[in-house]
């Protein structure tokens, strides 16, 4: 028994291991630039001591995100992953300021509402895509008519259907002709970005999802999918130098191993840090966590599409009071939130900076119920949530819950996977409540119609009178008059009570220190704005 | 032998048309894709152009015809998450799944079969505890706890490995290591086991009778009539991994067709759902049938004639 183990039986398991990891040698390996060998020896000039300046190491930064790209088409899906890829591809037609968010110019120089439903807009003169192509106003119309052919399938088709069409006046000028008033064409056109018809038409559709010519700051280099795709500096870029040479979009699905591979400086950019790892990455001397109030909401829609005690408003009210949404940002999200006053957030352009939040007052709320001829102890209510879609989403609605159990109401919470989350609410099919986000939400109409008109697919909410009042508004085109309007609203929404207004979410961006970057509430992550530390 | 392939073969047919058929009905439980496709701001209309265009709403039976009809030709339409085709998408994913399932396999047995087979020889020693609780402990560990925790070690605190990916050697030290304590304990355990029921037979206290060396009576005897068995395990081992480990995959983002699975699963993107649940159902079918071949050249008293 003593020999066993022999020698041989060694030699056998070696062999096998070797030739485990000879076989996984064969894997296609990255290539890795070759070093500049050294000098061996320093050049002497005694007339010029000066000490030779070193070449900067090439700016790489790699980002990771949760999921790979789903097209490299701009506007043909919407997704944020692929979003983020397609901003350094590409540009928008008018883009927006970082301080306050006001539409700024980026391919169009200019633009001039002429009447209710024309815009005339126009172009840089400077602009080449990265073929060489130069981009004129016949881009624009291609791209609009690209966009609205229901055969090309574009995602963002249903937001230019209002469009009839893109006139063009010059090789710089067009305008752009509505069915009626499109006052949300503005924002709609900060992510539009326009396309060369060349490449597309000599290529096709699919092969430009998956090789694209854009005009923006990076050029594409490849795409290994579920791997990484990477994209190289645009030498002519139209707005200049860009300091980053390379970007690398990484898709790390495991929020941990985004974590890890940031502190590792493997990864420089990750979004979504988790709360309670913000104070590890802060602890770590190769990387930061740089959070910012985003556009993005989240909110509880109190339903009134079925029967129940939310058909009540002082019902809607009374949750409202009794859930402490300050005492949830502290303790449940680390306070990284702001709380909201009505539907909007303060960096939405509309706004109404005269509504107050609900204060927290548990027996205004049990009043409210009694008079809506309830008790709170009779109310038995269901909370329908997702988990793991916005920031501790499952905790908040359990909090919530509690806190409303504190007034004797009975809050059964339903965590939802994400996809039946949102069957349920397309098919009106939830509780009493559901936790929703959204954004980026920095005008009124994209939230307050969408979210809370009648028969619109995600909503939780519909009275007659406020669905007249987003009709009458979404057709005014002179900014005070919309303003006017919207505030209007706002404070109607906010004694209606159709949501409890929870708060505008923070962006947690877990950055490495060498970076220069600043992360903005639009979510753009364009490397325009990236620099070395 | 060659009637018995033949036979086989024809019941792979069937095996794979009734996965599709049952993936096919499954699709229904899990909801519509569009809700899951369309910004939140989608319209009615745009969520019914959707279906139209997925074909949701024709009749059960044109729908499920249809599928069939396309898969037969090896088309089960384009991915909505994914540029193209959902099979070369699927077929993309095979090579890296395959090099982790290999490189998992190989390790797992190497370390495996020595260690059962020293367990049953050396019963109740000192080895044999300490195997007995290494093997529990290997399938006791959830992978992706004891993926997290190699990586933590060896990435964020030593910085010796990668935390992800692929491409160089280094990228398949910490997949392995999760995939391999998982298999190697179930090899293990069963080396162990079946090599104690052999042990016990007569034609090894026969082959001990007429003075073989004990390395002889374990390896030469012992081992090749244990290791239908581990045979059977191996083959139905590989196929599984072979569909993909989904939590390793995810963990160390292995561009793999487990964590293809799992996504499309859970974006709805059901064209690669079938195309992988086809390539998953082949390769099962065929390595069970692969199996049951090496069984006539372990065991001499397997025919199949």
């Amino acid at each position: 028994m003593s020999t066993f183990i022999s020698s041989r039986t060694v030699l056998l398991l070696a062999v096998i291991l070797i030739v485990s990891f000879g076989l996984v040698a064969c894997a296609p390996e990255e290539a890795e630039p070759e070093e500049p060998e050294e000098p061996e020896e320093e050049p002497e000039d005694p007339e010029e001591p000066e000490e030779p300046e070193e070449p900067e190491e090439p700016l790489e930064v790699v980002f990771a995100q949760g999921a790979d790209a789903g097209t490299l088409l701009a506007m043909a899906y919407i997704d944020m992953t692929t979003h983020s890829v397609i901003q350094n591809i590409y540009d928008p037609l008018i883009t927006r300021d970082p301080d306050d968010m006001s539409y700024a110019p980026s391919l169009a120089e200019r633009w001039e509402n002429i009447d209710d439903t024309t815009w005339e807009f126009e172009l840089r003169d400077d602009v080449t895509f990265h073929n060489g192509a130069p981009l004129t106003a016949e881009n624009i119309k291609f791209t609009m008519d690209y966009i609205l052919d229901p055969e090309n399938d574009m995602d963002y088709r249903g937001r230019y259907e209002t469009v009839e069409e893109v006139e063009i006046l010059d090789d710089y000028t067009f305008r752009i002709h509505t069915d009626g008033p499109m006052p949300i064409l503005m924002y709609r056109l900060t992510s539009f970005y326009p396309l060369e018809p060349g490449y597309l038409e000599e290529v096709g559709h699919d092969e430009a999802a998956i090789h694209p010519i854009g005009t923006g700051p990076m050029r594409f280099v490849s795409w290994d999918h579920e791997e990484r795709i990477v994209l190289e500096r645009n030498e002519d870029y139209w707005r200049g130098e860009v300091e980053v040479d390379k970007l690398i979009f990484r898709p790390v699905p495991e929020f941990s191993t985004r974590v890890a591979g940031l502190l590792t400086g493997e990864v420089d950019i990750i979004r979504d840090v988790p709360g309670h790892m913000v104070d590890e990455v802060n602890a770590s001397d190769i990387a930061e966590v740089r959070g910012i109030p985003s556009s993005r909401i989240n909110y509880i829609a109190l339903v009134n599409l079925h029967d129940g005690p939310m058909q009540s408003r002082e019902v809607r009210q009374a949750m409202n009071y009794a859930v402490d949404v300050e005492e949830l940002i502290e303790h449940v999200l680390d306070g990284h939130a702001n709380q909201m006053a009505g539907a909007l957030s303060e960096l939405n352009v509309h706004h109404n900076p005269d509504l107050q939040p609900y204060p927290y007052d548990p027996d205004r709320a049990i009043e409210l119920i009694r008079e809506a001829g309830y008790e709170p102890d009779e109310l038995e209510l269901v909370l329908d949530s997702p988990t793991g879609r916005y920031p501790m989403d499952e905790e908040v609605a359990l909090a919530i819950s509690d806190q409303l159990g504190e007034i004797g109401i009975d809050v059964e919470v339903r965590i939802n996977e994400w996809g039946h989350h949102l069957d349920i609410i397309m098919e009106r099919e939830t509780g009493d409540m559901f936790l929703l986000g959204w954004g980026p939400a920095l005008e009124a109409q994209g939230t307050i119609e969408s979210l809370m008109t009648t028969g619109r697919t995600y909503t939780g909410f519909g009275d007659p009178e406020l669905d007249a009042m987003v009709e009458e508004a979404v057709d005014v085109v002179d900014p005070d008059e919309q303003m006017e309007v919207w505030h209007e609203i706002e404070e109607f929404v906010f004694e209606e009570a159709p949501w409890i207004f929870l708060w505008q979410q923070y962006d947690m961006y877990g950055v490495s220190s060498d970076l220069d970057w600043t992360p903005r509430a639009d979510e753009v992550t364009s490397v325009w704005f990236m620099g070395r530390n | 032998m060659q009637r018995y392939i033949l036979i086989r073969l024809s019941q792979l047919f069937v095996v794979v048309f009734l996965a599709l058929t049952v993936v096919f009905f499954m699709q229904f439980l899990a909801g519509c894709p569009a809700a899951l496709h369309l910004p939140l701001d989608a319209t009615e209309e745009d969520i019914r152009h959707m279906r139209q265009r997925l074909g949701l709403d024709d009749p059960l039976p044109v729908q499920y015809f249809r599928f069939i009809g396309r898969a037969v030709q090896g088309d089960f339409g384009d991915s909505l998450r994914h540029p193209g085709a959902a099979m070369p998408i699927v077929f993309s994913r095979v090579p890296a799944t395959a090099q982790l399932a290999f490189v998992g396999l190989v390790v797992s047995l190497g370390v495996a079969i020595p260690v059962g087979v020293v367990s049953a020889a050396k019963r109740h020693s000192i080895f044999d505890r300490v195997g007995i609780v290494l093997t529990v402990l290997g399938q006791a560990i959830p992978g992706f706890w004891l993926g997290l925790m190699a990586m933590l070690l060896f990435s964020v605190q030593l910085g010796l490995l990668p935390t992800g990916g692929r491409g160089e050697w280094q990228h398949f030290i910490l997949p392995t290591i999760t995939l391999t304590a998982f298999y190697a304990a179930r090899f293990a355990r069963l080396s162990r086991s079946t090599m104690l029921d052999v042990l016990g037979a007569d034609y090894i206290r026969t082959a001990r009778a007429k003075g073989l060396s004990e390395r002889k009576v374990h390896y030469k005897h012992a081992l090749r009539n244990a290791s239908i068995s581990i045979l059977t395990l191996m083959g139905l081992q590989m196929a599984q991994m072979l569909g993909g480990a989904v939590v390793t995959e995810t963990i160390f983002y292995w561009p793999g067709l487990g964590r293809l699975m799992m996504q499309s699963l859970l974006n709805r993107d059901f064209s690669v759902v079938f195309a992988g649940v086809f390539f998953i159902a082949v390769v099962t079918a065929v390595m069970n049938l692969l199996v049951d071949l090496a069984y006539a050249w372990a065991d001499p008293r397997v025919r199949y004639d």
